[in-house]
């Protein structure tokens, strides 16, 4: 044979297999949500910016999802699933309202997000809600939760990446502690005041929040929304 | 667990009219464990000038014997005070000498600068990278928390008592959101005229 054939035999191939070990299903598209339930009111507020990283994706992303006429979501965390779970939860309300000829309370949609975040358990929802609106008695309520649905009805909450700035102003400012004055509870306009200058304080110290928010007032006559801007930078 | 956060502890100072406040909170403990609760971490180095330290709690000894030591030899050199700017220098080059070895505490200074008494306040890392501010600097555990109460609360020009009523609420807020800072705090407000010091009892948890 004059040209041999040059079979690599077995031993001299070493091919090292793709790893995706480094893959992620999770990222934090970034973002605040707060919440004040004040007597028969609730301020829901929210900045719409959509970031990755470094970059930001848009500067109009809203974090709010109307449920009924009486309750509001607001979700930070992965747009993905934020998406996937307001979608599942807009079918399933229009299902019970469908089967019960009336739509679902608040207090009975908040254990219903709840349930439908523990189903996920085991491959959660990167999704950290704040829900918020009137009860069927027309007392305005609220809700925190975390990604696998351990909730707990409060006064004021806030989450997202600006949820360690935000939480000890409403501390101070809504649940009036370390001073020496009388606990009330806040009118709308001053609950509202509260949310929007903690949106503006987030806005300016976290990276991830800023461009517009949303604030949304719900309360026995209806739900309004208003929308101011943040910086940009 | 990060070395930073086994002890824990914060210090916040703001600027005012013609007065600094520089405050800290008064826990020392062992991660879970509080061991006292009389541990300022704010330090007099002139009438004029405060050191805080936050971080592992014997550099935050270490540091301040260090500084001291360094400030005495000057004094009686140049028979003179250090002013704030100049020791702020001085402690950005003791934490750099250490580059590759830092010392784990981050400081903050607040102080009255030069004859006019221009309040003067800064920060660094732990290699002492510094930052000049001219509203309010932190450094500590709870550094988000302290951003957004000050961000939201300050204002420019406040009086030494109102800077006082400020700064109490920033710090006792931001605190009570962090498991390992707190247990009351210690507020010093600098004027032209004397160093008021104050003791808080904010939750003893």
């Amino acid at each position: 044979m004059n040209s041999e054939l040059k079979l690599a035999s077995v031993s001299d191939i070493k091919e090292t297999p793709l790893s995706h070990r480094d893959f992620s299903p999770y990222t934090n598209n970034g973002g605040t949500t707060i919440a004040v339930a004040g007597k028969d009111f609730c301020i829901i507020g929210a900045d719409t910016r959509m970031s990755d990283g470094y970059s930001i994706n848009s500067r109009k992303v809203t974090k709010l999802c109307k449920l009924t006429d009486k309750c509001v979501l607001a979700s930070s965390g992965m747009q993905a699933d934020i998406l996937q779970l307001q979608k599942t939860l807009k079918a399933s309300l229009q299902m019970f309202e469908h089967n019960n000829g009336k739509q679902m309370s608040t207090p009975a949609i908040a254990q219903f997000l709840a349930n439908q975040l523990y189903y996920r358990r085991f491959f959660p929802y990167y999704s950290f809600n704040v829900l918020g609106g009137i009860d069927e008695f027309g007392n305005g309520c609220c809700w925190s939760y975390d990604a696998v649905g351990s909730h707990e009805r409060v006064r004021y909450t806030s989450s997202g990446t600006g949820q360690q700035l935000i939480q000890p102003l409403l501390d101070n400012q809504v649940g009036k502690t370390n001073q020496n004055v009388e606990k009330t509870l806040l009118s709308a306009q001053e609950a509202e005041d509260v949310v929007k200058d903690a949106l503006t304080s987030a806005g300016e110290r976290d990276i991830y929040t800023g461009d517009y928010a949303d604030i949304c007032r719900i309360d026995t006559t209806g739900i309004y929304f208003s929308e101011f801007e943040l910086k940009f930078d | 667990m990060s070395i930073m956060e086994y002890n824990g502890g914060a210090v916040l100072a703001m600027v005012g009219k013609n007065c600094v406040a520089i405050a800290s909170d008064l826990r020392f403990g062992v991660q879970a464990q509080t061991l006292s609760t009389n541990f300022s971490k704010v330090f007099p180095i002139s009438s004029k000038c405060f050191l805080g330290l936050s971080g592992l709690a014997t550099d935050i000894l270490t540091l301040h014997q260090k500084l001291v030591f360094k400030n005495n030899l000057y004094k009686l050199r140049e028979e003179r005070e250090m002013s704030p700017r100049v020791f702020a220098n001085m402690v950005a080059s003791t934490l750099y000498e250490k580059r590759f070895g830092p010392f784990f505490s981050e400081p903050v200074i607040a102080g009255l600068e030069g004859p006019e008494n221009k309040p003067y306040i800064t920060a660094m890392d732990l290699l002492g990278a510094p930052v000049d501010a001219h509203d309010f600097v932190m450094s500590g555990t709870c550094t988000p928390a302290m951003y957004g109460m000050c961000e939201t609360l300050y204002r420019p020009n406040l009086e030494p008592d109102d800077l006082f009523e400020t700064i109490s609420q920033c710090l006792l807020a931001a605190f009570d959101r962090d498991a390992i800072t707190g247990w009351g705090a210690v507020v010093h407000i600098l004027t032209p005229t004397g160093v008021i010091s104050r003791k808080l009892k904010g939750r003893q948890d």
